[in-house]
């Protein structure tokens, strides 16, 4: 809402600074978001009377004239034709400047002097006519500045209404707020209609069909109107209040909606058919063509305006094309209605018309301010047009409009609820201040009526707000409350998280954090396979664009995109994670399930820096990470398997991780042809973790400490000649199985594959080491135990001692 | 003889003091010291000495054998200190070189300032909740009084799944769940994500939020100033201005919008604040009695606050970051500065 200081001070008497008065508004609720200065884009441009007019002897287009400011007289050429000796006009003297930074010189215009120029409203930025010649009041006195003249020059506010306020969505609301906060008096308008003789209910009547919708409908004729431009001092009010002016009949409505908040409109009546007015609802698939010229079939419930005929406006958002005021409209109908603001709201949106009657009424108009606008409006046509207001007003008022009264307030509860010391007497006058009316109802207590433009207020709650408000947020105490300590304990998965976030960051990993959703395509990118759970996403019905279409159900795309999108900025060596949920879409009336992920991705160099230059990373690299994630959670027992990987991953660089047999994520190398498809030219690893399989007592898993023996070990390392598709792990686990005592730990030290090596075997490097807690072992002893596990993995897998 | 002793002394203290390898300190002992050497020369001699003189000749003797053994050792050991010293010194390293251990990552800028908030709140006793981020229009907005065809839902543009199935647009909802399950006393903390149908400069479709909640017998707004002041303090400094005014928001009543002094400027306006020298931060209020009848909380009995924050605002405004874009665009060089 744009409100103009000048303005203003026609309804209340406030001699405050723009930066105080914005201050209280905005601590009163009322936030400005902005102070504009409003000045005359021209300067030396005076108030200057025609002397006399004749035609320029050269040339047809061009009028020499005489005029004076009073003190001297000037020759001025002038282009227009719309003036006449006596003209009071605006006069840009020698040295003037006008809008677009043009100076005005002495000239000579076809063999004629020019001392000046005589301006039009759009040359000079006051208006828009570029017709002709701008006509000034006939009382301006010549040689007056004409920014003084018209009083152009103004403080204008930009005030943010919050979608309660409807009732300061108009001038004489923000006054009301203005006189209580500054302790003035407000004037309202006094409205006074002057009718002829000629009843408007014998020319015409009102039918409301479906009041639910328009519970009350008033009109006024006002016939013999002149269609014309509005008078300056009119033009500059709206235009302070950012609207544009379209002529004297129009402006006037707009001007009474900025003034009281009531939208109104104006039919021309030799339009309307069969004099007379219905109020009903669309039918269907029903076609109508608006003022701002657009053609739209009607959606249903749409409330119609219409006359005997055909729809002539849709009610409370935009009049018809078929009934618009025109150059040589004689009679207007004039509407002021109260229409059900959910209904006017739904409608807007299904139409996509935002208007400022829409916007007014979806929020809520003063119910008894319907007549008083009605009035107001139809005298100020009358006034500017030159019109007379018919006798009688039309009044359909099916439906009672519920206005709030006798609302129960309690002093103590303010009090309470607010933590300050208000007396009784300050409540009521703040309360008074602001239009309510108080009756007392026992000790503290008080029934109170708020104003019916306040249609936000219903409740005891809405009156501590609004003595809260204006008594100052400022002034109501600080207290720090005691702090208690409540049986909720934090979920669980959260410490877990911060765990695996810490151990992540110390891997060397930089968190991300991507959009929830993302392209539909990404399905197909990963090549999921047709029945994989991950393709039942959630789609987003209006989503911001079809990249945007969709929520994740896995968050490998989103971290193979960001990688892809820094590696094209020149950063190869990455290491990224993100934690966050996924969305698989469940059976209808169902919320989606979310799942709470952790995903990484690395690719390049371990390191990225040249100093610490090298090794590239790879299925290990991640693999590790992930183990000293498990370390930290204390979880020993998860298995990574080269079965049920995925799709998207290399099936020779790839493993799914198990834990209770339950499995939990997965780990390895992008498929080539997924990294071909996105056109990705690097070695990417990534791995991603259902968080919500993890225990989430991890902590509650018991360390109990080993004691350390005071013997040495005894190392032995043998290598093996086995296939290339034997595991570590079925080696490894030969020997564990066989419980021997004294073999404290056997682990690889060292695969190998090439020369010296069979095709289609590998060597397998295993470091024994054996220990008793009681005793130094002997080398004979250590000897035999060796020789027997050798003998076991022998027989067992087959392979061969590697010589 | 004693004339002939005592410039003994003198000159093996010089040639001492001249000596500078391991050799030259052997030599000089035993040039003087030795079997052979000098001062047992002169002891040969003792015979030559008056008899009333040789207790005292003996005694000097003895003097400067022990003084030169003594003097020689200690060369000796300086020698072998400066020896291992120079050792250490030829082994040196150049310690400006960069550290080479792997570099750790970092966390996101807006993930460490939901840590931060988190903790302040956990030392208040806030407890912190999740809840769904596809959510039902019930909890999004109707059981938060902000009812179908109300101009309120304009505050937040909508991104639907089905007519009554939202991302929810804030992390609000998880206030009422909560209290569908839980009586009060309640403190109650949710940092989530949420969307809004939104994208320019100071706005994109998913952000995050952290909204907390306090109901118990007795709250008051006094009581909403107090902790939010407190924390603010913590976030943004002690000396950190700060102003409550009234707002609107649905489900809060009296409502507060919690503006500091603008950061940037101090409060004498600049581009950030927008001339108004101060900035927006947070949005509060007192629990609408309509949201507490929605979850069956007795509004006679019970009161509380909560409150709402974007976190990537606060990010930005402490680390100067006018594009709230960049914070998911996940640039690995913009990740890697916090």
């Amino acid at each position: 809402m744009l409100v103009s200081l000048k303005w203003l001070k026609d309804y209340v008497d406030v001699q405050l600074a723009a930066d105080d008065i914005s201050h209280k508004l905005t601590m009163a609720g009322l936030e400005v978001e902005e102070i504009k200065n409003i000045e005359p884009q021209f300067s030396h441009v005076v108030v200057g009377r025609i002397l006399s007019v004749r035609n320029h002897p050269v040339a047809d287009r061009l009028l020499l004239c005489e005029v004076t400011d009073g003190s001297q007289t000037y020759n001025v050429v002038c282009g227009a034709k719309n003036i006449a000796a006596g003209d009071i006009v605006p006069l840009a003297k020698v040295g003037a400047v006008i809008p677009g930074g043009y100076t005005i010189k002495s000239s000579v215009i076809q063999g004629e002097k020019s001392d000046g120029m005589l301006c039009s409203e759009s040359e000079l930025e006051i208006g828009d006519d570029e017709s002709g010649i701008m006509h000034l009041p006939a009382d301006l006195t010549p040689g007056m500045p004409l920014e003084t003249a018209l009083d152009i020059g103004d403080t204008v506010l930009d005030v943010n209404v919050t979608p309660n306020r409807s009732d300061c969505l108009n001038m004489i609301g923000i006054a009301r707020e203005v006189a209580a906060l500054t302790g003035k008096k407000m004037k309202p308008p006094a409205v006074k209609v002057k009718e002829s003789s000629e009843d408007i209910n014998a020319l015409t009547s009102v039918n409301i069909i479906d009041s639910d919708l328009c519970p009350r409908y008033t009109a006024r004729m006002i016939k013999k109107v002149k269609v014309g431009p509005s008078p300056v001092w009119l033009k500059i009010r709206l235009e302070a209040a950012g609207m544009r002016t379209i002529n004297n009949i129009v402006d006037a409505t707009n001007f009474v909606m900025l003034e009281m908040g009531q939208p109104l409109h104006a039919f021309d009546f030799r339009f309307l058919e069969k004099e007379k007015i219905i109020v009903r609802k669309s039918r269907d698939q029903e076609e109508f063509t608006s003022l701002d010229g657009k053609s739209r079939i009607l959606p249903a419930e749409t409330l119609l305006i219409c006359d005997g005929i055909k729809p002539v406006a849709i009610g409370g958002i935009m009049g018809g094309l078929n009934s618009e005021v025109k150059e040589d409209t004689e009679t207007i109908l004039l509407e002021s209605a109260y229409f059900n603001p959910p209904s006017i709201r739904r409608s807007a949106r299904k139409l996509g018309m935002s208007t400022d009657a829409a916007f007014r009424f979806e929020r809520g108009i003063d119910p008894e301010g319907v007549v008083n606008a009605l009035n107001r409006a139809a005298q100020l046509i009358a006034d500017l047009s030159g019109g007379t207001v018919g006798k009688n007003y039309i009044d359909e008022y099916p439906n009672k409009i519920p206005v709030v009264r006798d609302i129960p307030l309690r002093i103590d509860r303010i009090r309470e609820l607010i933590g300050i010391e208000i007396t009784a007497k300050e409540v009521v006058k703040i309360l008074r201040d602001i239009g309510m009316n108080l009756k007392q109802n026992g000790k503290g207590a008080y029934l109170v009526t708020p104003p019916t433009c306040r249609v936000d207020i219903s409740r005891e709650i809405d009156l501590i707000e609004e003595v809260i408000r204006l008594y100052g947020y400022d002034r109501v105490p600080s207290n720090m409350p005691d702090v208690f300590i409540t049986e909720m304990e934090d979920i669980p998965r959260l410490k877990l998280e911060e765990k695996i976030r810490k151990a992540m960051i110390g891997n060397g990993y930089t968190e991300i954090v991507n959009y929830s959703f993302g392209t539909p395509v990404a399905a197909d990118m990963l090549c999921l396979r047709e029945n994989d759970e991950r393709r039942r996403s959630v789609k987003i019905t209006n989503p911001l664009g079809e990249d945007l279409s969709v929520m994740r159900t896995t968050m490998i795309y989103g971290l193979l995109d960001t990688a892809k999108r820094n590696t094209n900025n020149g950063c190869f060596d990455l290491k990224m994670f993100e934690m966050g949920r996924v969305f698989l879409k469940r059976a209808k009336g169902e919320l989606p399930e979310e799942r709470n992920m952790i995903a990484g991705l690395a690719t390049g160099k371990i390191s990225d820096d040249l100093w610490n230059a090298g090794k590239n990373v790879d299925f290990y690299h991640l693999k590790g990470c992930l183990e000293n994630i498990f370390f930290d959670l204390k979880i020993d027992h998860c298995k990574y398997i080269p079965e049920n990987t995925e799709s998207f991953l290399h099936p020779g660089k790839s493993c799914a991780i198990m834990m209770n047999d339950k499995r939990i994520g997965f780990l390895g190398e992008i498929h080539p042809d997924v990294m071909e498809r996105i056109d990705f030219k690097n070695n990417v690893y990534v791995f991603e973790i259902n968080m919500d399989y993890l225990p989430d007592k991890y902590a509650d898993k018991k360390i109990i400490y080993q004691e350390i023996s005071k013997f040495p070990a005894v190392m032995r390392d043998a290598a093996f000649v086995v296939s290339v598709d034997l595991e570590a792990d079925r080696m490894l686990n030969v020997i564990l199985e066989e419980n021997e005592d004294l073999l404290e730990n056997v682990y690889v030290f060292d695969v190998y594959k090439g020369k010296g090596i069979p095709e289609g075997t590998k060597s397998l490097g295993l470091r024994f080491s054996y220990r008793a807690s009681s005793r130094t072992l002997t080398d004979s002893e250590v000897s035999s135990i060796h020789e027997k596990l050798l003998q076991k993995i022998i027989e067992v897998t087959g392979s061969k001692i590697r010589a | 003889m004693i004339n002939e002793l005592q410039q003994l002394g003198k000159d093996a203290l010089a040639e001492l003091k001249d000596a500078k390898t391991l050799d030259q300190f052997q030599n000089i002992r035993t040039k003087y010291l030795g079997r052979k050497g000098l001062l047992t020369g002169i002891l040969r001699n003792i015979a030559k000495v008056s008899d009333d003189e040789k207790p005292l000749f003996g005694k000097l003797c003895n003097e400067l054998k022990n003084s030169l053994n003594a003097n020689i050792d200690e060369a000796l050991q300086k020698h072998a200190d400066l020896k291992n010293q120079q050792d250490l010194f030829n082994d040196k390293i150049d310690v400006t070189l960069p550290g080479n251990a792997i570099k750790c990552g970092r966390i996101h800028p807006v993930i460490q300032v939901r840590q931060e908030i988190c903790s302040i709140f956990a030392s208040y006793g806030f407890s912190i909740v999740e809840g769904p981020e596809i959510e039902l229009d019930y909890y999004n907005f109707e059981a938060l009084n902000i009812p179908q065809d109300h101009p309120a839902r304009d505050m937040q543009d909508t991104f639907y799944i089905e007519d009554n199935v939202v991302l929810r647009t804030h992390t609000s909802p998880v206030q009422v769940r909560i209290m569908e399950k839980i009586q009060p006393p309640l403190r109650i903390l949710s940092p989530g994500k949420v969307y809004r149908r939104d994208s320019d400069v100071s706005h994109t479709p998913m952000f995050h939020q952290i909204e907390g909640l306090l109901v118990d017998q007795g709250v008051n707004f006094g009581d909403l100033k107090g902790i939010l002041a407190s924390f603010l303090k913590k976030i943004f400094g002690e000396s950190t201005v700060l102003r409550f005014r009234p707002s609107f928001f649905p489900f809060t009543e009296p409502s507060a919008e919690v503006d500091i002094r603008c950061v940037m400027c101090g409060g004498k306006g600049c581009r950030v604040c927008g001339q108004s020298g101060w900035l927006e931060i947070l949005g509060s209020g007192m629990v609408d009695p309509a949201v507490f009848k929605n979850v069956n909380y007795d509004s006679e009995k019970y009161s509380g606050f909560a409150f709402g924050l974007g976190l990537e605002r606060i990010a930005m405004l402490k680390y100067g970051i006018s594009d709230i874009r960049l914070f998911f665009e996940n640039d690995i060089r913009f990740l890697k500065q916090f």
